[in-house]
């Protein structure tokens, strides 16, 4: 009898085994730091696999954790076949260790992209190592019924906005709903959305990376003062604000607008579904030309361990093809852009209005994402004791320059 | 040979057979506790942002203590660590030993409900704590509220204010777990012998008598097990200042603790700079070490006289 359950057992295992090596197609997995929008990208990849016969499972990690979670997989050869790649740095650092694929020479990355799009997740041999995928603006979102009350009009100069915000300020508004609980969109949303304003494009940030400008020049130094001027209209207490609290604060009526990035976007449809917003660019000081922070934000790209290379390349050749594209786009998040260069139509008509913010303007990326990326800290840090009024701007733009001389020499 | 052997029975096998019935457990505690442990001894002593990983001796522990970008913010959170700590001891533990003594109190009505009312944030989940406290404290959110009613007094960044920052995100941590020592302190109290206390109380000794020579040097032994396992668990406190602040420890590392500090350097990095796993070892050996030397004291001191 017991003879008879061994091998039944031995059987059934066997019998199972071939059917699970019968059954197989390739299923590849995808890496991520977006779990939010694992709906999307599910419908994406659905349409990927009516198209091909590939089935993708999106493997999505916590954002903030998705780093150091891709880099110990890699590591330890167990990551993903296909993974989203963050621009700049922390992107290029796993090229450079040998984890992400050389895609340069898949059919559409050099032909469908233009430089700006590639610039992020080019190395420093001149190999791109990702497809573009999306891209964000930073914006400030503003209430415009509130606006309407009071008779004002979207702020074309820094100078405006001050005026708005002081006109906000004596009717009892709170003119902006950002503060510094988190400690990075002051950075990340804010100053380096009001950055390019003062010192250019990204030939100009370049001169900061060498070297050749230092961060307390006039430029810079009038950036820091200028955002100074905007913390005064914060809301009270705004040392205990956190991101998340700015689309409450303005779906609530309690502050009138948010600097955030477009990917902020969506925030009102579910609570605030009436919620009237518009969105302007943070406008330029007076005398200088309108620029955005228009991030490169999101790519994927291969694993070079991957058991599946014909599959995984097949797919980033969809990905750079404009049809890929198109359908990419239909499936994105809101408040996020396609990168391409082809006519990609957006169906949702607010973010092609947010995209529509950084066609004219000059366009970069966030101020430390290429080389300064270890002024992240030191950035945020004297942002916050400028906002707290511990610390002047011009002692400020010294300390930070010291510490960009010192990134420079290495 | 005539010398007889120990007959080996069912009562005495002889032999290690002993070793058969802890093995499963060892296996477990070697795998998961000690072999961990040991490799992130081992871990501490290698840059493991290079591949592969280069050893560099005590490099990492000179820098976490030395160095001036480490050192800032490790002995920071050092200090921190203590005064979350000393919040814990005394508020959680003196609160948690007064509410036991109210409800071992024999004439008391109600004392279900209260036990339940002291116990029941113990039950939340610390990301709810962290969150209700959140809004509760936000000037912008509960604020004209506050304001409704007159209490303009609370209207303040409690949460953003350096100063009050640090404490105020203890007492939200004491106020959820006051329950457990009180919990605690209430079994050890209720198997003091009723007998010494009727004799105590027929002699004229007062209740505060009652309580200080009598009640508390008999469950001096709980109260060491208490304030061993809030050493232990404030020095690995994270998740409370997880959920108010964020992994930063903000307003301007006012709450970074060993634990967030441990957290942003060796396991997801700071901001998005990749992490660096050698000094985390570093930071996670070196608590581990000051746990050691504070639990050995503190054992020896309550635990003798059993």
């Amino acid at each position: 009898m017991k003879k008879h359950i061994a091998l039944l057992i031995i059987a059934s295992i066997v019998l199972s085994l071939a059917s699970f090596v019968a059954a197989e197609e390739v299923t590849l997995t995808m890496g991520s730091w977006r779990n939010e929008d694992a709906e999307p990208v599910q419908q994406m990849l659905d349409k990927y696999k009516e198209i091909s016969g590939v089935s993708i499972r999106f493997e999505p990690t916590r954002n903030t954790e998705y780093n150091a979670n891709l880099r110990l997989q890699l590591e330890g050869g167990t990551g993903p076949d296909l993974f989203y790649s963050r621009s700049y740095t922390v992107g290029r650092k796993l090229y450079e260790d040998g984890y992400a694929m050389d895609v340069t020479d898949i059919p559409g990355v050099m032909e469908n992209f233009d430089d700006t799009a590639r610039h992020a997740w080019t190395a420093d041999d001149g190999k791109v190592f990702a497809v573009p995928f999306a891209a964000v603006n930073h914006v400030v979102y503003y209430d415009k019924d509130v606006f309407a009350k009071y008779d004002l009009e979207v702020p074309t100069t820094f100078e405006e906005l001050l005026k708005v915000c002081e006109t906000l300020k004596e009717n009892g508004e709170t003119p902006f709903a950002n503060g510094l609980a988190e400690n990075w969109d002051i950075l990340e949303c804010v100053f380096c959305g009001m950055i390019p304003n003062y010192i250019g494009g990204f030939e100009n940030r370049e001169l900061y990376e060498s070297g050749e400008r230092k961060l307390n020049d006039e430029y810079f130094l009038r950036a820091l003062s200028d955002f100074e001027k905007l913390t005064k209209y914060f809301p009270e207490g705004f040392q205990s604000v956190a991101n998340a609290d700015g689309p409450m604060l303005l779906g609530l009526g309690r502050a009138v607008m948010f600097i955030d990035g477009s990917w902020r976007s969506g925030a009102w449809d579910v609570d605030f579904p009436d919620f009237n917003w518009g969105a302007f660019a943070i406008p330029a000081p007076e005398g200088n030309a309108q620029a955005i922070c228009h991030h490169s934000d999101m790519a994927i790209t291969g694993n070079n361990a991957t058991k599946h290379p014909e599959e995984v390349k097949g797919f980033l050749e969809w990905l750079a093809s404009p049809e890929g594209a198109q359908i990419v786009t239909d499936c994105l998040p809101k408040g996020f852009f396609p990168m391409i260069s082809s006519d990609v139509k957006l169906a949702d008509e607010k973010t092609a209005g947010l995209k529509a913010l950084s066609d004219d303007a000059i366009r970069d990326s966030r101020f430390m994402w290429n080389t300064l990326f270890e002024l992240y800290t030191p950035l945020v840090d004297n942002l916050n004791g400028i906002a707290n009024g511990t610390i002047t701007v011009e002692k400020a733009a010294d300390a930070l320059t010291k510490l960009q001389e010192e990134i420079v020499a290495k | 040979m005539t010398t007889k052997k120990r007959r080996r029975n069912g009562l005495h096998p002889g032999g290690s057979y002993w070793m058969m019935y802890i093995l499963p457990a060892l296996a477990v505690y070697i795998f998961f506790m000690a072999y961990p442990m040991l490799d992130s001894i081992r871990l501490s002593l290698y840059n493991s942002n290079v591949v592969p990983r280069e050893f560099v001796g005590l490099q990492n522990y000179i820098d976490l203590f030395t160095d001036k970008t480490h050192s800032t913010r490790f002995w920071g959170a050092f200090k921190n660590t203590w005064v979350f700590f000393f919040f814990h001891m005394a508020f959680q533990n003196v609160l948690g030993m007064l509410f036991a003594v109210i409800l071992t109190n024999r004439t008391m009505r109600g004392k279900r409900f209260y036990h339940t009312i002291v116990f029941l944030p113990c039950t939340f989940a610390v990301t709810v704590t962290g969150y209700l406290f959140r809004m509760i404290l936000s000037p912008v959110l509960s604020g004209p509220a506050f304001k409704s009613v007159g209490l303009d007094c609370l209207v303040y960044h409690w949460l953003g204010d350096e100063k009050t920052a640090l404490a105020i995100v203890s007492l939200v941590s004491v106020w959820q777990w006051v329950g457990i020592p009180a919990m605690m302190f209430f079994a050890a109290l209720q198997n003091v012998s009723e007998d010494v206390l009727e004799a105590a109380e027929i002699e004229g000794c007062n209740s505060w008598q009652a309580f200080w020579y009598i009640k508390y040097p008999l469950i001096l032994p709980v109260v060491g097990m208490i304030a061993i396992l809030t050493f232990v668990n404030n020095f690995n406190a994270f998740d409370i200042v997880y959920a108010m602040e964020g992994p930063t420890g903000p307003p301007n590392y006012a709450t970074d603790l060993i634990g967030t500090l441990f957290y942003r350097v060796g396991v997801v990095g700071v901001n998005v700079t990749p992490p660096e796993p050698g000094i985390g070892a570093a930071i996670s050996t070196s608590t581990f070490f000051m746990l050691l030397l504070g639990v050995i004291p503190t054992l020896k001191v309550t635990q003798t006289k059993e």
